[in-house]
C-alpha cells in the first residue's frame, strides 16, 4: 500500500473523524507518532466536549482538570506555578476574575466555545459548517462581554495614566477581535485564527475584569 | 538732632522691637506645638527576616526599585508625593507588606504617588503591583510576580520563577535565568542575555526580542498578534524550530534540517517554517498573526 505524508493525512482528517477512515490514512497513523497523538488528542477533547453538552451547568472537577490538561498540552496555559503567580497569565487572570458572576459566566462560555470549536464541526464537511459552529460558540461569549462592557460605559480611574492605558488597550483588543473574526470568516477551518480569536476574547475579559476592579476601588 | 529727639527715637525702637524678640519665637513654638504632626515624606524602615522572605508591594503610581543585598533584612525607603497618601510597611512573620493608600478622599492623581527603594536578601520572593510608573528589580534570585497596567518593568539578573503581566507597560529582562513567563497587550518585550530553560512571552501588538541561549531541553514560546518577533541565535545553539506567521513573513538565517514529519494544523495556513538546528535539543515556537518573525544570527 502506498504510504502517505502527514499533509496527506491532514487532508483526510475530516473523513477520518467522520467515521470513514481511509485505509492509507490508517496505515500512516500506525507509523506516525505525531499524527497518532493528534488523533488521540482530538478524540479526548471530543469526548470531554460531549460530556459538557450533557451537563453544562454543573461541570464536574474532573472535566476542569482534564480541560486544563488539554490546554496545557496546547501550550495555552502552564502548570506548576506558585499560588500568587497563577494570576499572572491571561488564563490566571480569568481565574482571578471568577468571583464576578458575569465574567465567570463568560469564562465558562469561553471554555465551552473552545471545546465546541474543536469538536462540533469535525463531522461536517464544509467551511460554512465550520463558520456556523464558530459563531454558535462565540456569540454567547461576545454578548456577555458586551454586556459587561456596557455596565461601566465610562470607566474613569483616579489615575489618568491608568485610565488612558486601559481604554487604549481595550480598543486594541477590540480591533484585534474584529480582525480575528474577519479571518475566521474567511478561513473557518484555520485553527490559528480561531486560537487567536479565543485568546483575544480572553484578553478582553481580563481587561474588563481589571477595569471593573479598579472602578470599584475608585468608588 | 536734639537730645530729646534722640532719646525719644531710641525709646521708640526699644519699645517696639524688644517685645518682638520674645513674642515671635513664642508664636513659632506654639505653632509647632499645635500643628497636626505629619510623618516625614521620606521614611526608612528596617525589618529583620529569615531565609526566603516574601515581600509584597502594592503601589498605585511611582518608581519602585528593588535591589538585593547580603543583609538578612529588608529595608524600605519610601518617598511620598504628598501628605494625602500614606505608606504602610509592616512585617508578618517572614513576610513584609508594603502598600500605599490615600489618606483622605478626593486625592489628586499627582498626589497619589510614592516612590520606593527597597533592599531585600537575594533569595527573597517578590510580589509587586504597580499600576503606573516604573518597576526596576536587580539581582533578586527568588520567585517574583509583577503586575502593572502602564508601568514599565525592568529586570536584571534574576534566577527564579518570574511571572510578569502588564497591560501596556514594556518589559525588559537582562541576564535572567530560571523560568520566565511574560504577558502584555501592547507592551514591547525585550529579553537579552537570557539563560532560562523556560520562556513564554506573549504580547498582542508589541514587539518581542529574544537574544540568549537556547538551553538543552528548554522550551521557548514567543507569540504576538502584530509587531515583530526577533530571535537571535548563535552557531552553537541547538533547537527545534517552529515559526508561523498567519499573515506576515518569516525571515530565517538558520540552516535548518527539514523535519521528517510536518507539524499538524499550523502548517496548513500562513507562512510556516519547521526545522532542526544542530541537534534540536531545545524547542522554539514562534507564532504571530500579522507580524514578521525574524530568526537572525547573533552578532
Amino acid at each position: 500500500m502506498a504510504t502517505i505524508t502527514c499533509k496527506d493525512f491532514m487532508d483526510r482528517l475530516d473523513s477520518w473523524m467522520g467515521g470513514n477512515p481511509p485505509s492509507d490514512a490508517e496505515a500512516h497513523l500506525r507509523n506516525c507518532p505525531d499524527c497518532s497523538n493528534l488523533i488521540e488528542d482530538i478524540k479526548a477533547i471530543c469526548s470531554e466536549a460531549s460530556s459538557w453538552r450533557v451537563d453544562e451547568i454543573a461541570v464536574p472537577p474532573r472535566i476542569w482538570l482534564s480541560l486544563q490538561s488539554h490546554l496545557e498540552q496546547e501550550g495555552l496555559i502552564h502548570e506548576n506555578r506558585p499560588a500568587e503567580a497563577a494570576k499572572s497569565t491571561w488564563f490566571g487572570g480569568w481565574l482571578a476574575a471568577l468571583p464576578r458572576p458575569a465574567l465567570a459566566g463568560a469564562y465558562l462560555a469561553l471554555l465551552i466555545a473552545g471545546a465546541f470549536a474543536l469538536s462540533h464541526p469535525i463531522n461536517r464537511q464544509t467551511n460554512e459548517a465550520w463558520l456556523a459552529a464558530s459563531q454558535d460558540s462565540t456569540l454567547p461569549l461576545r454578548a456577555q462581554l458586551i454586556a459587561e462592557q456596557d455596565s461601566f460605559a465610562s470607566f474613569n480611574n483616579a489615575n489618568p495614566v491608568v485610565t488612558a492605558s486601559l481604554n487604549k488597550n481595550l480598543a486594541i483588543v477590540d480591533n484585534y477581535i474584529a480582525l480575528c473574526e474577519k479571518s475566521v470568516q474567511e478561513e473557518p477551518q484555520n485553527e490559528v485564527a480561531r486560537d487567536y480569536l479565543y485568546e483575544a476574547y480572553q484578553q478582553k475579559a481580563d481587561l474588563l475584569a481589571q477595569m471593573t476592579e479598579r472602578g470599584e476601588n475608585n468608588r | 538732632m536734639s537730645a530729646t529727639h534722640f532719646v525719644r527715637k531710641q525709646f521708640t525702637w526699644t519699645a517696639s522691637w524688644k517685645p518682638l524678640t520674645v513674642i515671635v519665637p513664642s508664636l513659632l513654638f506654639c505653632t509647632l506645638l499645635s500643628a497636626d504632626p505629619q510623618p516625614p515624606r521620606r521614611q526608612e524602615q528596617h525589618f529583620k527576616v529569615e531565609a526566603h522572605p516574601v515581600v509584597t508591594i502594592h503601589n498605585p503610581n511611582g518608581l519602585i526599585t528593588v535591589k538585593a543585598w547580603t543583609k538578612a533584612e529588608v529595608m524600605v525607603i519610601s518617598n511620598r508625593a504628598s501628605d494625602n497618601v500614606e505608606v504602610d510597611a509592616e512585617q508578618m512573620g517572614n513576610r513584609v507588606d508594603v502598600s500605599t493608600h490615600a489618606a483622605s478622599d478626593n486625592v489628586a492623581p499627582d498626589d497619589m504617588r510614592a516612590d520606593y527603594q527597597i533592599n531585600v536578601p537575594e533569595d527573597a520572593e517578590l510580589q509587586i503591583h504597580n499600576d503606573s510608573g516604573e518597576v526596576n528589580v536587580a539581582n533578586v534570585l527568588g520567585d517574583m510576580n509583577v503586575e502593572t497596567v502602564a508601568a514599565a518593568v525592568d529586570l536584571e539578573d534574576s534566577a527564579g520563577y518570574v511571572t510578569i503581566k502588564t497591560v501596556g507597560g514594556s518589559f525588559q529582562c537582562t541576564r535572567c535565568a530560571g523560568k520566565l513567563e511574560v504577558s502584555s497587550i501592547s507592551g514591547n518585550l525585550r529579553l537579552t542575555d537570557i539563560h532560562s530553560y523556560h520562556v513564554h512571552a506573549q504580547t498582542s501588538t508589541g514587539n518581542i526580542l529574544f537574544s540568549g541561549e537556547f538551553l538543552p531541553n528548554g522550551i521557548y514560546r514567543l507569540k504576538n498578534y502584530s509587531g515583530v518577533i526577533e530571535v537571535r541565535f548563535s552557531p552553537a545553539d541547538s533547537f527545534d524550530l517552529s515559526a508561523t506567521s498567519l499573515k506576515g513573513k518569516v525571515i530565517n538565517e538558520a540552516s535548518l534540517t527539514p523535519k521528517s514529519h510536518q507539524q499538524h494544523f499550523y502548517s496548513r495556513f500562513g507562512n510556516s517554517l519547521f526545522g532542526t538546528f544542530n541537534a534540536g535539543r531545545a524547542k522554539v515556537e514562534l507564532t504571530s498573526f500579522d507580524g514578521t518573525i525574524n530568526i537572525l544570527k547573533r552578532d
